[in-house]
C-alpha cells in the first residue's frame, strides 16, 4: 500500500514536471509571445503599445514579456531555440544579424516588408544595414542609437576653453583634454571603456572611419583596419593615453558614475547615457573629425527578430511588429523613452517638437543619425575580429604596444579567422 | 516454460514485498531531475565537445577530435590554464591560512564576541555582485581607497584591476575575502569538537600556545582541513562570477580562467564545441586533483572516534 501511494506521488510529479508548453491555435486570437530587456519607463512605453495594439486587433493577442536585460537575450534565445520552445519576437543587438540568420528559425522578411505598407526605405540606412544580411532581412529595426560628445560645461569653464564645435578635429579634442585634466583634482580630459570588449571596439572604428579608414576589405575577406587610416586614428589614442588625459576604465563599470560626479570633462557616448548624468550641466556635441570635416559616427541599431512558430504567427508576429514601427507609434515610444525616431518621417510628424524639448542634449543625437554612413561588416566571424582588435586597442591604451604593431598583430590574427583557421 | 515464469513471478513478489520498490518510488523525482539537469547535460557536452555547433543552426557537424586539438593550439587557452592554476595555488592555501587563524582566534570568550563573529560571518550572506563593485571601487587606480592609503605612506600608486601583472591578486584578495565567512565556520565548529581535557592536559605538562595548536588542535583539525581544500579547490578551478563581474578576463587575457574562456566560446564566438571540450578538460582536470587530494587525506588526515 505504501509503495502504491509513492508511486501514484512519483506519476503525478513527474507528469506535473513534464507537461508540455502546448499553445492552443484553435479559436481565439492568434498569439504572439514577444521577449524584450526593458525595464522602468522603457517597459512602460513598451507595454502600454501593446495593450493598445490588442485592443485595437482583437484578432491577435501579444504577450510582451521581459527576457533578460538585452546583453544576454541572446543567450536565452539559444537556450530556448535548443529546447525547442522560443518566442515568436525577440528582441536582438544588431552585432549578432549575421550568426542569427544562419539559423532555419528565422524568419527571413524580405516578403512581409515587400508587401506590406511599412515603408522600408523611412528607415534610417545604417539601421537598414544592421538589419540586412547578404540581402537577406533578419530583423525589423527596433531601437538606434549613436556616439557623440557629452561634456561638462562647468569642467569647460573652470578650465577657460570654450565648448566643442561641430567643426573640432580630433586635435582641437585632445588639447580640451589635456587641458581639462588635473591630476590634483583626480579629473581626467575623457574616459575611454578599456575591457576590450566591443564596447572598446566601436569608439574606435568611428574614429577609424572618420580617418577614412574600413574595417575589413570590401569583399569582407580580409582586415584593413591595418591602413595608414587605423594607424592614425589608434595613434590618437595612443597619444592621449601618453598624455595622461583619458581615464582608463578596465573593468567598463565606472564611467556614467565618474562623469556625474564631475570627474571626467567629455565622454563619448549615447543617447542612453544622458538619464544616468542627473549632477551635472551637460552639453552635447558631434564627433570631431580628422580634418575635412569627415563627420562619422556608429550607431549600434537593435532589431525585433522574428523566429518561425507556424505561418499564422509568423504573420500576426510581423503585423504587430510593423504596427509598432510605425511612425505614429515610434514618436508615442520617443516621447515617453527619450529613444531616438527610427525613421526619417517621425521628424515630420507635428508632435515631434516636443521630443528635442523634452529631452535635454538629444538633438544633436537625432542629428548625427545622419553622420551613421556605415555599418559594421555583416560576417560572422564579426565578434572574433571584435575580440582581436579589442586586445590591440586596450594593448596601446595601457602603453604595452604601439599602434602600428598592436593592428598589424589583430589583423593577422583577423585574416587567419576569417580565412577559417581561428 | 513454467519454471522461468513461476521464478520470475516470485522476483516481482519478492520486488513489490520489499521496501525496495517504496524506496526507489520516493526517489525517483529527484533521480529524475538530476537526471534531467546534471546527467543529460553531461552527456551532452561530450557529444558537443565532438561537434562544430554554433547552437543556432541544427546541422551540427561530427569533427572527432579538432576541437581538443584546436584547444591545445590556443595560445588564449594555454593562458586561461596558466591563470587557473595560479589562482588556486594562491586562492586555497590563504583561505586555509587566514581561515584557521580567525577562527581560533575566535574560538573562545571574549567581549564583543558574537559581534566579531557577525562581522566574519557577513560575507557570506554578501552577494557576489556586491562584493565585485565594492573591491572595484576600493582598488580603482585614481579613486580608490585603498591607492590613497598606500600614497599616504609613501608607497608608489598600484594599477590594480588595470594592471596585467595585478589583476589576478586582486580577484585572489576579493574572493579570499568572499570566502573567509565559510571557512571560518567550517574551523569554528570542527574546533569546537575538540576535547578540552585534551587541550587541557597539554597546558598542565606546561606546553606553549603554539605546540599546543601545532600538536593537538591543527592534527584534529585535519578532516575540516581535507573537506576545505577539496571544495576550494573545486571552486577555485570553476572560478568565473567575480571575473565576469570585474575585469572580463582582462586586462589583456590577464585574469581570463577556464571556465571565463568556455563562456566566451559558447556565447560571444558562438563555438559551443569548443566550449563543450575546454569544459570536459576541466573536468577530467578536477577529477584527477580531487583523486589526490583523497589519496593524500587518506595518509595525512587524523580521524579521531
Amino acid at each position: 500500500m505504501r509503495a502504491r501511494v509513492a508511486i501514484l506521488i512519483a506519476a503525478a510529479m513527474l507528469a506535473g514536471a513534464c507537461t508540455s508548453n502546448s499553445q492552443g491555435s484553435s479559436g481565439g486570437p492568434v498569439k504572439v509571445l514577444l521577449w524584450h530587456g526593458y525595464e522602468g519607463q522603457e517597459k512602460r512605453s513598451l507595454d502600454a503599445l501593446v495593450a493598445e495594439f490588442n485592443k485595437t486587433h482583437p484578432d491577435i493577442h501579444v504577450q510582451a514579456e521581459f527576457n533578460a536585460v538585452n546583453d544576454h537575450a541572446l543567450q536565452k534565445v539559444l537556450t530556448a531555440v535548443v529546447g525547442g520552445v522560443y518566442p515568436d519576437i525577440s528582441y536582438l543587438y544588431g552585432s549578432w544579424s549575421a550568426n542569427i540568420q544562419h539559423s532555419p528559425i528565422t524568419v527571413p522578411l524580405n516578403q512581409f516588408v515587400k508587401e506590406s505598407s511599412m515603408n522600408w526605405n523611412d528607415f534610417f540606412p545604417g539601421e537598414r544595414a544592421a538589419a540586412t544580411v547578404n540581402g537577406k532581412i533578419v530583423g525589423v529595426p527596433a531601437l538606434v542609437d549613436n556616439l557623440a560628445i557629452v561634456y561638462n560645461k562647468k569642467l569647460f569653464k573652470d578650465a577657460g576653453i570654450s565648448y566643442p564645435t561641430p567643426d573640432w578635429t580630433w586635435d582641437d579634442f585632445r588639447a580640451a583634454a589635456s587641458a581639462l585634466t588635473d591630476a590634483s583634482k583626480q579629473q581626467f580630459g575623457w574616459a575611454y571603456p578599456a575591457d576590450s570588449t566591443e564596447d572598446t571596439v566601436w569608439h574606435w572604428e568611428a574614429m577609424l572611419w572618420e580617418a577614412g579608414g574600413a574595417i575589413l576589405t570590401p569583399d569582407n575577406s580580409r582586415a584593413a583596419f591595418d591602413s595608414p587610416a587605423g594607424i592614425k586614428a589608434l595613434t590618437m589614442l595612443q597619444d592621449m593615453a601618453q598624455d595622461h588625459s583619458i581615464y582608463l576604465d578596465t573593468t567598463n563599470t565606472k564611467i556614467d558614475q565618474l562623469f556625474n560626479s564631475g570627474k571626467i570633462g567629455m565622454v563619448v557616448t549615447g543617447p542612453w547615457a544622458l538619464p544616468s548624468y542627473p549632477n551635472v550641466d551637460y552639453g552635447t556635441q558631434i564627433m570631431p573629425s580628422f580634418g575635412g570635416l569627415n563627420h562619422q559616427s556608429i550607431a549600434g541599431p537593435d532589431n525585433w527578430v522574428i523566429f518561425n512558430n507556424g505561418a499564422e504567427r509568423q504573420k500576426a508576429a510581423f503585423e504587430f511588429v510593423s504596427w509598432l514601427t510605425a511612425p505614429k507609434q515610434e514618436l508615442k515610444d520617443s516621447l515617453a523613452t527619450g529613444h531616438l525616431p527610427l525613421r526619417a518621417s517621425v521628424k515630420r510628424l507635428p508632435g515631434y517638437a516636443q521630443f528635442p524639448k523634452k529631452f535635454s542634449g538629444i538633438s544633436t543625437f537625432v542629428n548625427n543619425l545622419a553622420n551613421v554612413k556605415q555599418a559594421r561588416p555583416a560576417v560572422v566571424a564579426y565578434p572574433k575580429i571584435s575580440e582581436a582588435l579589442g586586445q590591440a586597442i586596450v594593448s596601446v591604451l595601457l602603453g604595452k604596444s604601439d599602434a602600428r604593431t598592436a593592428l598589424s598583430q589583430a589583423a593577422q590574427q583577423a585574416n587567419a579567422i576569417l580565412a577559417g583557421q581561428g | 516454460m513454467s519454471a522461468p515464469q513461476s521464478s520470475s513471478l516470485s522476483l516481482a513478489r519478492r520486488v513489490r514485498g520489499s521496501d525496495h520498490l517504496a524506496g526507489w518510488a520516493f526517489t525517483a523525482p529527484a533521480i529524475a531531475l538530476i537526471g534531467l539537469f546534471s546527467i543529460f547535460p553531461i552527456i551532452w557536452s561530450v557529444v558537443l565537445s565532438f561537434q562544430h555547433n554554433d547552437l543556432l543552426t541544427p546541422n551540427a557537424r561530427w569533427v572527432g577530435w579538432a576541437n581538443y586539438k584546436q584547444l591545445a593550439s590556443d595560445p588564449v587557452f594555454v593562458k586561461a590554464i596558466t591563470h587557473t592554476l595560479i589562482y588556486t595555488s594562491l586562492f586555497v592555501p590563504l583561505s586555509i591560512a587566514i581561515g584557521v587563524l580567525v577562527a581560533v582566534a575566535m574560538n573562545r570568550q571574549v567581549r564583543f564576541m558574537s559581534f566579531y563573529r557577525m562581522a566574519v560571518f557577513i560575507t557570506l550572506a554578501i552577494s557576489t555582485i556586491s562584493t565585485a563593485i565594492m573591491f572595484l571601487w576600493l582598488t580603482d587606480p585614481t579613486y580608490g581607497i585603498i591607492n590613497s592609503a598606500l600614497h599616504a605612506v609613501g608607497i608608489p600608486l598600484q594599477g590594480f584591476l588595470e594592471d596585467p601583472n595585478e589583476a589576478l591578486l586582486v580577484i585572489v584578495a576579493m574572493t579570499v575575502w568572499g570566502w573567509l565567512g565559510f571557512v571560518v565556520i567550517i574551523y569554528l565548529a570542527a574546533l569546537q569538537g575538540i576535547p578540552g581535557e585534551l587541550l587541557e592536559a597539554a597546558s598542565i605538562d606546561s606546553a606553549s600556545q603554539w605546540s599546543i595548536f601545532r600538536r593537538i588542535t591543527w592534527p584534529l583539525l585535519s578532516p575540516a582541513t581535507l573537506f576545505l581544500v577539496v571544495w576550494l579547490t573545486i571552486n577555485a578551478l570553476q572560478l568565473f562570477d567575480e571575473v565576469y563581474l570585474t575585469t572580463r578576463g582582462g586586462p589583456l587575457y590577464s585574469t581570463t580562467v577556464i571556465v571565463y574562456y568556455l563562456f566566451d566560446q559558447a556565447f560571444n564566438f558562438f563555438r559551443a564545441g569548443l566550449a563543450a571540450a575546454a569544459a570536459y578538460v576541466l573536468f577530467l582536470a578536477i577529477l584527477v586533483v580531487t583523486v589526490i587530494q583523497f589519496w593524500l587525506g587518506k595518509r595525512l588526515v587524523h580521524y579521531s572516534s
